[in-house]
């Protein structure tokens, strides 16, 4: 079915804007918002993240073995949602300048979402770099009277 | 784990707490801030001497309100999910974990947090143990 859906983006968010799945609020640090949608790249609950109202939006996450997976949503099959998403897996070998420029060519240009281009790099990179071995803190000198009883 | 985002100085006006006028003297008279509303009040009237009244002046620059010393904002989590929340505003903001998450998902909670570069405020709570 190519047929487009009647019901437009705008309406759908001033539906779902107060309340949905995918908010998470907080009343601490002055009252936040974030939202867990995957096709939100800044987990932050606006109308122009909220992936899953807009017809194009991009979803960056990380792969269970390492590496990224790209997700673009085809604009007008939401109502087939098997073959909704255009989908790019890299895995972990596949260098960083590589994937950041497979993501912008397919989030920057031929119109997409070129808006939501610096951010899907910016997320991809911070998954890599969530997936690098992480050191240890170094051990804490003791101080203070610790410091005195150890020495003697 | 990542440093937070220059901002201005936190500037603290007034950081005592407010006590209740007179609740030094009487035991009845507990700490929590009531204005004085008598007629003759001297706090009320702002006399020479007396203890100030709380006001909107003495709140904090807008830029700073909510910071810990950090410069982090605080942000509840429950679980390794809600951490990966931070991923893209681990300068802005910083785990703080529920009270009532046990040690066992804490330290889930930790390691998760430490893979994303999260800070964590009291991530050695209920972990440590004493040796």
């Amino acid at each position: 079915m190519s047929e487009r859906s009647n019901i437009s983006g705008d309406l759908l968010w001033e539906v779902v804007r107060h309340n949905n799945a995918y908010l998470v609020k907080r009343n601490s640090g002055g009252g936040v918002q974030f939202s867990r949608d995957p096709f939100n790249l800044v987990n932050k609950h606006s109308r122009k993240n909220a992936g899953f109202v807009n017809d194009k939006a991009v979803s960056v996450q990380p792969n269970e073995k390492g590496g990224v997976t790209l997700q673009t949503k085809k604009p007008g099959k939401a109502s087939t949602p098997a073959s909704q998403h255009n989908v790019h897996a890299y895995g972990k070998t596949v260098s960083n300048r590589k994937v950041y420029k497979n993501i912008a060519n397919a989030v920057g240009k031929n119109s997409y979402r070129s808006d939501l281009n610096r951010s899907a790099i910016a997320r991809a990179s911070a998954i890599k770099d969530s997936q690098r071995p992480k050191k240890d803190a170094p051990e804490r000198k003791p101080r203070g009277s610790k410091a005195s009883k150890t020495e003697a | 784990m990542v440093s937070a985002k220059k901002h201005v100085p936190i500037v603290k006006k007034h950081p005592k707490k407010w006590n209740r006028h007179q609740s030094d003297t009487f035991k009845c008279v507990p700490s929590a801030w009531r204005k004085p509303k008598g007629i003759d009040n001297r706090v009320r009237r702002r006399f020479k001497g007396q203890i100030v009244m709380p006001s909107i002046g003495y709140g904090s620059n807008k830029k700073t309100r909510h910071l810990i010393p950090s410069g982090h904002k605080a942000f509840l989590v429950h679980n390794p999910r809600d951490v990966e929340l931070l991923l893209m505003h681990n300068r802005t903001y910083a785990a703080e974990i529920a009270s009532a998450v046990s040690s066992r998902k804490r330290i889930e909670i930790v390691a998760k947090a430490k893979a994303l570069g999260v800070k964590v405020t009291n991530g050695k709570a209920k972990i440590t143990t004493e040796s």
